[in-house]
């Protein structure tokens, strides 16, 4: 990298101009990993944090807990699966009054009140007693106390709040845990009949096994098997939100590969006498290449660097607020590696033509 | 070491018929000689620098660089001939924007592989044999002309080439600067003992070499006296 360093030096006003454009696409990029990790998080923390690893589920219904309806006969063939834990869960998104008259949407998950999905021992144990709630904190920092009673919109019944756990929320609703009694309640008033959303499933041992056993009781009980994570598409807006995002992360990066891959075409195209005097001096195309592609990746490493460093700071002073942000080191990682990798793809028309001069145009050369 | 051209020819695509630049030209320039390649404009002399400095392969003929053949070889092994045994200084200086002076005459040992401790001594030794002692740091565009030029003689000589080759590398001078460009060359030619073939217009350059070539329509003319 000899003449690129000194390259660098000499034209850095050029550089900076470029490294600014691939800064700025970096920081959008990870500004969009962030909102893309916290929109996930508002849309499935709340299942995500449940201990299961699958969902039994009314066929076809997509992962899509209103769209699933079960009942004690699905149930039962779960619970003598060896391996796998089983146990109903109901879910439903209701909105409550609290008592200063303010307004509260909950997705409400009625578990059985001893089963692995109650969250934490304090919350296992609230759920324990009298019907109630047990919240998300992020309810407690809009102002709900334990002791404060909800009404239950629709039902009108009337729930005290029994306790906080762990922050989640699915379907960007903080979720609520409630007996599964009491969920059957709030959902179908007193003609319940013993139905719920879907078995929540943790299984143990080999995956083969697992996968097996998994088979022969989703026949015997009539149901549909999704792991955890492709339960998540059933959360509201899901997929759309992660694809949007998604496609705009690509358009970006597409971008940038074309911005970086245009200025770098063009400056080969500036420089294709001097490559060819280099050429003419002894260097090898390998070296003329190298020396090239050093500095593509330095100016490609640094300016993403700056742009997502930037919007690492920028995310921290927005994480918390009401805008879902999430900063996940990997993915951020992950976006730079890819900016870096795209971007020097971008480069391969010019790498194309530093192979094709021809050393002989440097007798050709003038000032 | 010397530098061999023989039976050399060159021709090119001109519309539907071929347009031969060189016709089995053969020419010789001893170790420690200084042959003067002179000819009108499109005789083939610039193609015959190039076919000496192995940027061009010509369609039939051998090249042979300090007793190595140059034809029998890939162009990886002539890059690599070229770059440690050949030296040239074109019309113009041709130097890289963005390097210093003695950055200008230290790349061609980096491009060699043969950047060492002693690469910079090397360096600031040459260009202060050419009178630039004082211009170490600059880069071209803060040179004058016959300072970049000398810049370009000390590049050609970084590697203590076997093989001088000069294409008019006065021209773009005035005649005072010319003629001081030309005596350094002239002179660090026979320091090092090189096999120097000279392009040039200019009788009394040519006068001041051992030998004159004359290249007319592709062939060499007879002897000049």
């Amino acid at each position: 990298m000899y003449v690129a360093l000194r390259d660098l030096r000499a034209a850095r006003g050029r550089f900076a101009l470029v490294g600014l454009v691939i800064a700025l696409v970096a920081l959008m990029t990870t500004l969009l990993s962030g909102l893309a990790a916290g929109l996930v998080d508002d849309g499935i923390s709340g299942l995500r944090r449940l201990p299961l690893t699958h969902l039994a589920l009314e066929p076809d219904s997509g992962g899509t807990f209103s769209r699933s309806t079960l009942t004690a006969t699905n149930l039962e063939p779960w619970q003598h699966v060896e391996g796998v834990e089983a146990s109903p869960i109901g879910v439903s998104f209701v909105n409550a009054k609290g008592p200063d008259g303010q307004t509260v949407s909950l997705a409400l998950f009625g578990v059985a009140e001893n089963s692995f999905l109650a969250p934490r021992p304090d919350a296992r144990q609230a759920l324990a007693g009298g019907p109630g709630l047990v919240l998300s904190h992020e309810l407690a920092a809009q102002g709900l106390h334990v002791g404060d009673e909800l009404t239950v919109a629709g039902s009108e019944t009337r729930l005290p709040v029994l306790g906080f756990t762990y922050t989640g929320s699915y379907g960007h609703v903080d979720i609520a845990f409630t007996q599964l009694a009491t969920w059957q309640q709030v959902f179908y008033g007193g003609e319940a009949h013993g139905r719920f959303s879907a078995v929540a499933l943790r299984t143990t041992g080999g995956s083969d096994q697992v996968t097996s056993a998994l088979a022969r009781a989703n026949r015997a009980a009539g149901t549909e098997t999704l792991t955890k994570t492709e339960a998540y598409a059933g959360s509201p807006g899901y997929v759309g939100e992660t694809q949007t995002m998604n496609l705009i992360r690509g358009f970006l990066l597409v971008i940038s590969a074309l911005v970086v891959g245009s200025f770098f075409t063009v400056w080969t195209v500036q420089r294709t006498r001097q490559i060819a005097l280099l050429k003419a001096l002894g260097a090898s195309t390998s070296y003329v290449l190298r020396d090239a592609l050093g500095q593509m990746a330095v100016v490609l490493v640094v300016a993403t660097s700056v742009g997502a460093g930037l919007a690492g700071l920028g995310g921290l002073a927005i994480q918390g607020s009401d805008v879902p942000f999430r900063l996940q080191l990997v993915p951020v990682l992950g976006a730079v590696a890819l900016l870096v990798v795209l971007g020097l793809g971008g480069c391969l028309v010019a790498v194309r033509r530093i192979t094709r001069v021809d050393p002989a145009g440097a007798l050709r050369l003038v000032d | 070491m010397s530098l061999e051209l023989e039976n050399i020819t060159v021709a090119v695509p001109d519309g539907r018929s071929v347009l031969t630049i060189l016709d089995t030209v053969d020419l010789h320039v001893g170790q420690g000689e200084t042959v003067a390649l002179t000819g009108p404009s499109g005789s083939g002399k610039s193609t015959l620098l190039a076919v000496a400095g192995l940027l061009l392969r010509p369609d039939q003929g051998t090249v042979r660089v300090a007793g190595v053949d140059a034809s029998a070889l890939g162009d990886r092994a002539r890059t690599r001939l070229r770059g440690r045994s050949i030296g040239i200084v074109y019309q113009s200086a041709n130097l890289l924007p963005s390097l210093t002076a003695r950055e200008q005459v230290e790349v061609v040992a980096h491009v060699n592989g043969r950047l060492d401790s002693t690469t910079g001594a090397r360096a600031r030794e040459l260009l202060v044999r050419v009178g630039l002692e004082d211009r170490l740091g600059a880069r071209p565009g803060a040179l004058s002309g016959g300072e970049r030029q000398r810049v370009a003689l000390a590049r050609a000589l970084m590697m203590e080439p076997d093989v001088l080759l000069a294409d008019e590398p006065t021209a773009s001078l005035d005649p005072v600067r010319g003629a001081e460009v030309m005596a350094l060359l002239l002179e660090e030619a026979r320091r090092l003992g090189a096999a120097t073939l000279l392009v040039t217009h200019d009788g009394e350059q040519a006068a001041g070499a051992d030998r004159e070539v004359r290249l007319r329509l592709g062939h060499v003319a007879p002897a000049v006296a």
